[in-house]
């Protein structure tokens, strides 16, 4: 089966033989959701795992999650025309006073990858602009990023807020958060609803959200 | 014997325990403190004074004798004076370096942050030509060198202490910054040729900035090199530590660390945050003697862990934890800490105390001065 070979160029980084080939197996009327799960998510989520396993770093990720968008673009359009959702809808930014974004933006390549709608609000973000955001285009998550040690108490309150709006502005959302300083404890501490420990993770924890 | 700072920071370089711990704050521009926990020490110490700004961009001061004499501080720092005729402060939130690269700062926080957001090859493909066309900074700038002849006769009038020579830049994270963080991560697959040959040009920059500030400085007069980049992530590595590193960056790291030392006999400090490990044999194999910031809550960045496998041939400049103990425990937690890590890392030396990392913008003084205080009040 030639799905294969797509998963393998997507393992070689290689963007246009994955648009070539995503192109041919629609051309051959293969379904698009082997094409995608077969093809571009299965290889993402290898990718995603040597990456957390440490045999594969930040380099490697951006170009398979690059070479995984070439085939999405092809993709998107077709999905949308037969009517196929995404898996789920999140707002991802990182918080205010911080404008550290790499680890933000893996994680939103990675959740693309897997089927999700992403609204990428950037770096400095402030809480209201997270919940209008989720509120406007009713999405199941925000996930909130930073580097820095200060955005720690940026993220509590964020959560806080959230927490604040899913009471009083009939949102139902849930919140996670990640970052280099962030961790379990943490994250439980001030309430989120989960900790992605990586991109991988970030994307398997949104994962569990959608599908409980 | 009496030990003076020099000899205090040489030893345990050296792998040998002097009377007590060295300590370093403002060696470095990875090692010193932010503005708002500065003036907040200051009055906490009762030393008031007007605060100098090391960097505006970083938001760092640079501490005053009288706070470092307070502290115990060893080292004192040679930093480039600057560079004439680059653009600047746009606005408050604004600023384009002497490479053309724009940093945007945050606002509506207390704390205040500024990161590259545009640089002179940012976008399209990196190729040879687009580098060599590129308007480079001129090395022989004459800012660069400004004051430093001045500032190492008033040190060595002042004490006998251990001079670190600021190499003033850097290759990838200034490759980051003229080319775009992302871009250029892809480039080593994208555009490896082009990617190491803007990497040598900026190794070449660095080095006859590098030999600039040595020859005003004079040589004999630069005890420690500071140069470095981050390496590693919280968990992990930023590139493969065999490949991408091994390959590509090393032998430009080498280049500088090898010229600088062999033109001055001054020791090697690598700056290197998040998880170094991986990177430590190849940093060794490169001629460096010291590692900073030593994140210990990086991935296996334990003091026990390092200590044991390298701790006979690197020495380790830092390890106060910066991300959970200084900024957000108690004084006695810093004490502990600052304790465990002296125990562990400056066994048959091999350890200057400091944070990982500046010190941050929450750290109150009270926890500053417990960390400083351990290591003042330490004898081996």
């Amino acid at each position: 089966m030639s799905v294969a070979k797509i998963f393998d160029a997507v393992m070689e980084y290689d963007e246009e033989e994955v648009a070539e080939l995503v192109s041919a197996e629609l051309a051959n009327g293969t379904d698009i959701q082997v094409i995608l799960g077969d093809g571009l998510v299965s290889a993402l989520d290898d990718i995603g795992e040597k990456f957390s396993a440490g045999t594969l770093f930040v380099p490697e990720m951006l170009m398979a999650a690059e070479a995984v968008q070439a085939g999405l673009d092809l993709l998107r359009p077709l999905l949308a025309e037969t009517g196929v959702k995404p898996i789920g809808t999140v707002v991802l930014g990182t918080v205010k006073g911080d404008l550290h974004d790499i680890g933000k933006n893996l994680v939103g390549m990675l959740l693309e990858g897997a089927g999700f709608r992403v609204i990428d609000l950037g770096t400095d973000v402030d809480a209201e602009q997270f919940i209008s955001s989720a509120q406007e285009n009713e999405a199941d998550i925000i996930a909130l990023s930073g580097l820095l040690t200060t955005s720690m108490p940026e993220m509590q309150k964020a959560v806080a807020s959230l927490q604040d709006a899913n009471q009083t502005r009939n949102l139902n959302v849930k919140v996670m958060v990640g970052g280099p300083p962030v961790h379990q404890e943490f994250a439980m501490k001030i309430g989120a609803d989960a900790y992605g420990m990586d991109a991988p993770a970030a994307v398997e924890q949104a994962r569990s959200f959608v599908t409980a | 014997m009496t030990w003076t700072s020099r000899d205090r920071v040489l030893a345990a370089i050296n792998h040998e325990e002097a009377d007590r711990v060295p300590i370093d704050l403002g060696g470095t521009g990875a090692s010193t403190i932010v503005i708002d926990a500065y003036d907040r020490l200051k009055t906490f110490l009762g030393l008031e004074h007007e605060t100098a700004i090391r960097s505006k961009l970083n938001h760092l001061a640079e501490p005053d004798p009288m706070i470092m004499n307070r502290l115990g501080v060893d080292t004192r720092a040679i930093n480039a004076g600057g560079y004439d005729g680059a653009v600047g402060w746009v606005d408050d939130l604004t600023f384009i370096d002497h490479f053309g690269v724009t940093f945007k700062g945050t606002t509506g926080t207390d704390d205040k942050h500024f990161l590259y957001k545009d640089g002179p090859l940012c976008g399209g493909k990196l190729t040879i030509d687009r580098i060599d066309a590129m308007e480079w900074p001129d090395p022989d700038n004459p800012g660069i060198v400004r004051g430093i002849k001045e500032k190492v006769a008033g040190y060595k009038a002042e004490g006998d202490y251990c001079l670190v020579l600021n190499v003033p830049d850097q290759v990838i994270h200034r490759a980051y910054a003229v080319r775009g963080m992302v871009d250029f991560l892809k480039d080593f697959y994208r555009a490896p040729e082009a990617a190491c040959y803007l990497m040598d040009k900026l190794a070449d920059y660095n080095i006859r900035a590098s030999q600039n500030m040595i020859e005003a400085a004079g040589a004999e007069n630069v005890d420690v090199i500071f140069f470095g980049e981050d390496l590693g992530t919280q968990d992990g590595c930023m590139f493969d530590p065999d490949e991408t590193y091994g390959k590509l960056i090393k032998p430009r790291h080498e280049r500088i660390i090898q010229t600088l030392k062999s033109e001055t006999g001054g020791k090697s400090l690598f700056h290197c945050c998040g998880s170094a490990y991986l990177f430590i044999p190849h940093l060794i194999d490169i001629g460096v003697d010291i590692l900073n910031p030593v994140q210990v809550t990086a991935k296996n960045m334990d003091p026990d862990l390092l200590k044991d496998e390298f701790g006979d041939k690197m020495a380790f400049w830092g390890g106060i934890n910066t991300q959970e103990i200084l900024p957000y425990q108690s004084v006695e937690a810093v004490k502990a800490e600052t304790e465990r890590c002296i125990d562990i890392f400056g066994k048959r030396g091999g350890y200057i105390l400091n944070a990982v990392h500046n010190i941050q913008f929450e750290v109150p003084p009270e926890n500053i001065v417990a960390m400083f205080d351990t290591g003042k009040n330490h004898r081996y």
